[in-house]
């Protein structure tokens, strides 16, 4: 039961921590941390309507909190890792502006308080609907639509802010 | 535009570009609506596709199914165990009980027949 739970969440469960962490080698770490600890309580799992998937999102969500609190640190993509995971034009030029546009946008993503950094991963990445992000992150959708609408207010905000500093700086 | 209905139509444009349903065409919305909304709009497109699933690595995957298999089964083991010990028990007690009760029987005919033995010398004619 628990092996047939790992083979269809594992994947998911990666890319929210990717997303968190932006390397793979913790995300490969806290995915594991996350499944030996869901294992560790699985006799003792209730079922209260929400998916399994919830159970572990909300595992890995601490499992990543507890991380930053250790590694206070800034997070940095690697060139290889952007690469592998953003859609292709053609020239180095191009591909440089899209790296450099990326970049800047997934930074300032990563600023966001995590509850917003976790909407967006469940939304963009796992592709869920309102109502499946809603039983993960424990609100109703309408709160969950109310949250997107301030996400996206906040981190635009976050850009032009960091837009206009970049200038004054030229 | 209220914030709620401003709510409704970023939660609809959403779908849309995860591929859900194209909600934004039943909500109707407006020209000036959506070139109000445009900058936040183009927001979650750039988001959409600079949000890609990443995949983990087969060989990883596969090292922690094996890992969490073995991991269960030394977690099944000691719950097993008091089981076990239980059902054994209940064997042993079950054994024992009639075991007793099979001497007890077995105590209780010989002691009746020696009562009937001593009733039947006491109350039977003196010969001769």
């Amino acid at each position: 039961m628990f092996g047939l739970l790992y083979e269809r969440y594992v994947g998911n469960i990666y890319n929210y921590i990717y997303y968190r962490t932006s390397n793979h080698h913790d995300a490969e770490d806290l995915t594991a941390r996350t499944f030996y600890r869901a294992l560790k309580h699985f006799s003792r799992y209730v079922d209260r309507g929400a998916p399994f998937s919830a159970y572990l999102y909300r595992i890995a969500h601490n499992l990543v909190a507890n991380w930053h609190r250790d590694h206070s640190r800034r997070q940095i993509i690697s060139l290889d890792e952007l690469v592998t995971r953003m859609p292709r034009r053609e020239g180095p030029i191009a591909l440089a502006e899209e790296h450099e546009e990326q970049d800047w946008l997934l930074d300032a993503v990563r600023r966001l308080p995590p509850e917003r950094q976790q909407l967006l991963i469940l939304k963009f990445v796992e592709q869920m609907s309102n109502v499946e992000i809603g039983q993960v992150m424990g609100r109703t959708e309408g709160a969950i639509k109310s949250l997107y609408h301030r996400t996206l207010v906040a981190l635009r905000k976050e850009l032009v802010s960091e837009e206009n500093g970049r200038e004054d700086a030229i | 535009m209220n914030k709620r209905r401003m709510a409704e139509v970023l939660a609809a444009h959403a779908e849309g570009l995860t591929g859900g349903a194209q909600v934004m065409q039943r909500l109707s919305v407006t020209a000036e609506e959506r070139n109000r909304l445009s900058p936040l709009l183009q927001l979650a497109e750039h988001l959409q596709q600079s949000m890609q699933p990443v995949q983990p690595s087969a060989a990883f995957v596969r090292s922690l199914g094996r890992e969490l298999v073995d991991n269960a089964r030394h977690q099944i083991s000691p719950a097993k165990r008091p089981r076990r010990t239980v059902v054994i028990g209940a064997a042993v007690l079950g054994s024992l009980v009639s075991i007793a009760s099979v001497v007890g029987a077995i105590v209780f005919v010989v002691s009746r027949s020696r009562v009937r033995a001593q009733a039947r010398t006491l109350h039977a004619p003196a010969a001769g």
